[in-house]
């Protein structure tokens, strides 16, 4: 099982990436459409929402790896000076928090999908349902929600660390 | 207990969750919502702000230049360009007094040019140089210190992350700001060439020479580096020009560094599968921090608190330069612990609007740019101060033979440069904007 969370959160880390990189092509492509727009090429429409869920659907992609990697900005400065009990304690709080947190977060990202499915609002240009942005993000969101809950039970020494996924403390 | 001061007691306990290592970002998310709940003294209002908080957060179109210039600084790393630079600078410099030095901080400046992270440029530049700075017999502590402090080059001069974040919370113009930190960017790595030299003339065993190369084979290295050049003026050209926005130019530059990685063989699988990983951390970092922001800051705008700030010390009747000076100095004091964008993202709500109703005898516009230049430079020095600095753990995770101790005594002089920088911003803006009225 701890294998099939690390290697999930790590291939969503590289679809983000991915959706990054086709991203950017997008907007080349749409740069060079609207500067050869006098040969008859145009500009990609609507390249700027696309570029907004794919942006929102990528960072929600890279969350689940980063908190795996403690790769979140944090000060470690009196780190070394608390007990090891305590620092047990403060991993506990910490991502007693972001479970609790992000729970909240998902489930009221859920209202609000299923609030824009029902009022059948699209965007500007493309008239894309605003709805589909958020059912992509979705998806990654929620798994998020059980990695949470995998570092959780790590703490509490309930699951390991599948060998060979270092844990890269201040790496950012 | 009212809302003004609920909102001032949630910095000290703020710090404290800081300090007791919860993520930056998780800290701001979870003080902001239950200040909030706090101050509507019901649920309803808050789950409704909750229901877009972190998809209306992550969708934000200015805040998708920052993945990709990450992206971009990423693809840069893979493309080869940073020995190229470095071989570059060495063949004009590297026969000077502390020339190989000298060369490392001109490559870091190069690499800066389109790569809009410190740690990026600090890693990169560290692995080609490190290496090359032993050899040409450089004392640990001012080859650590020297590329810790030219990794700052990397958001110092533009495109940068950090001053894309100011101009989206100061609602400034992005192109504007690009140009306006060029020039402070050139003499940071001027200041830091200055350094070098002086070390080396004061301390001759800091450092050896190399032979001086001919001039064709200099001209030679020069025109390797034409790509670096070219991506540079496309990007910050084609921005500052109106032809594409921020976000566009982030995309040209990911998409032109990653060409050039992929036409020097650096785009292997793993190295790309590395490379999205990278900028995973990145972003996700970011984007926490972001997410956390945006809960705390609508919780301080709810308590009025920056208003209330803002008419406080306009009252006190403090002259614009002693304001501006407490801020500076909070900056450089909170920099030594914190990290750069959460100090950005968190006080610029803050200070921005206390900031602008002071008077210094410009216009708005041209007095938010400066502040935003300022800002970035003593955040930066943030970056090489001990004990935490995030640059400095770069080089000595890179180094590890250097002891830390050498390398927080090599930083030190470059730091004192970036002091005396920011004084010579500060009493002549000119610097800084005449570029604006071209």
């Amino acid at each position: 099982m701890n294998i099939i969370i690390y290697r999930i959160s790590q291939t969503l880390a590289w679809i983000g990436g991915f959706v990054l990189t086709a991203m950017a092509v997008l907007s080349v492509a749409s740069i060079a459409g609207r500067a050869l727009s006098n040969f008859g090429l145009a500009p990609v429409p609507g390249d700027f929402e696309l570029v907004e869920a794919g942006t929102a659907l990528a960072v929600f992609c890279f969350l689940p790896w980063t908190h795996l990697k403690g790769g979140h900005a944090e000060v470690d400065l009196f780190w070394k000076v608390y007990p090891p009990a305590i620092q047990r304690g403060l991993i506990l709080l910490s991502d007693g928090l972001m479970q609790i947190v992000w729970l909240l977060l998902v489930w009221r990202m859920g209202v609000s999908m299923e609030d824009y499915r029902a009022n059948g609002e699209v965007s500007f240009i493309l008239q894309m349902p605003v709805w589909w942005g958020y059912a992509a993000s979705m998806v990654p969101a929620a798994f998020g929600c059980l990695v949470y809950a995998w570092r959780l039970l790590e703490d509490v020494g309930l699951a390991t660390r599948p060998a060979g996924y270092r844990m890269s403390a201040g790496e950012h | 207990m009212d809302a003004l001061h609920l909102a001032a007691w949630s910095f000290p306990v703020l710090l404290a969750l800081i300090f007791l290592r919860v993520p930056i970002g998780l800290s701001m998310l979870v003080l902001g919502l239950l200040g909030s709940w706090s101050i509507y003294g019901d649920s309803a209002p808050l789950l409704n702000q909750m229901k877009t908080m972190a998809y209306g957060s992550f969708s934000n179109a200015s805040l998708s230049v920052v993945p990709l210039f990450l992206l971009m600084g990423q693809f840069a790393s893979l493309g080869g360009m940073s020995k190229a630079l470095f071989k570059a600078a060495e063949a004009f410099l590297g026969h000077l007094r502390g020339g190989v030095g000298m060369a490392a901080i001109g490559a870091c400046a190069g690499f800066g040019s389109i790569c809009g992270s410190s740690m990026a440029t600090a890693a990169t530049m560290g692995q080609v140089a490190l290496p090359e700075l032993k050899r040409a017999g450089y004392a640990d502590s001012l080859a650590s210190g020297a590329l810790a402090a030219g990794g700052t080059l990397g958001i110092l001069i533009p495109p940068s992350i950090v001053l894309v974040i100011y101009a989206i919370l100061a609602e400034q113009n992005i192109a504007k700001m690009f140009a306006a930190a060029f020039i402070p960017g050139i003499i940071a790595a001027l200041g830091y060439m200055a350094v070098i030299h002086l070390s080396v003339r004061f301390n001759p065993t800091l450092a050896g020479q190399i032979e001086p190369i001919s001039w064709p084979e200099r001209w030679q290295a020069l025109a390797a580096v034409w790509p670096v050049l070219m991506i540079f003026v496309i990007v910050i050209g084609g921005i500052y020009s109106g032809i594409f926005t921020p976000t566009e130019g982030a995309a040209v530059g990911a998409v032109a560094t990653g060409l050039l990685a992929w036409q020097r063989g650096g785009l292997s699988g793993r190295k790309l599968r590395e490379a999205f990983e990278a900028t995973a951390g990145g972003t996700a970092m970011v984007f926490m921090i972001v997410l956390g922001a945006a809960s705390f800051n609508t919780f301080l705008a709810l308590s009025q608190l920056p208003q209330e700030l803002a008419i406080w010390v306009g009252e006190q009747g403090f002259g614009p330069y002693a304001v501006l000076t407490g801020v500076l100095v909070f900056y450089l004091i909170f920099g030594c612990v914190m990290d750069s964008l959460s100090m950005i993202l968190l006080t610029i709500p803050i200070f921005f609007p206390m900031f602008a109703a002071l008077d210094f005898g410009m216009t708005p516009e041209d007095a938010a740019i400066w502040f935003g230049v300022l800002v970035l430079i003593v955040v930066e020095v943030g970056l090489i101060t001990p004990p935490v600095g995030m640059n400095l753990f770069v080089i000595q995770s890179m180094a590890p033979e250097i002891s830390i101790r050498d390398t927080y005594r090599g930083v030190m002089p470059f730091v004192a440069s970036d002091l005396i920088r920011v004084v010579i911003l500060v009493l002549f803006p000119g610097i800084t904007l005449f570029v604006l009225r071209f």
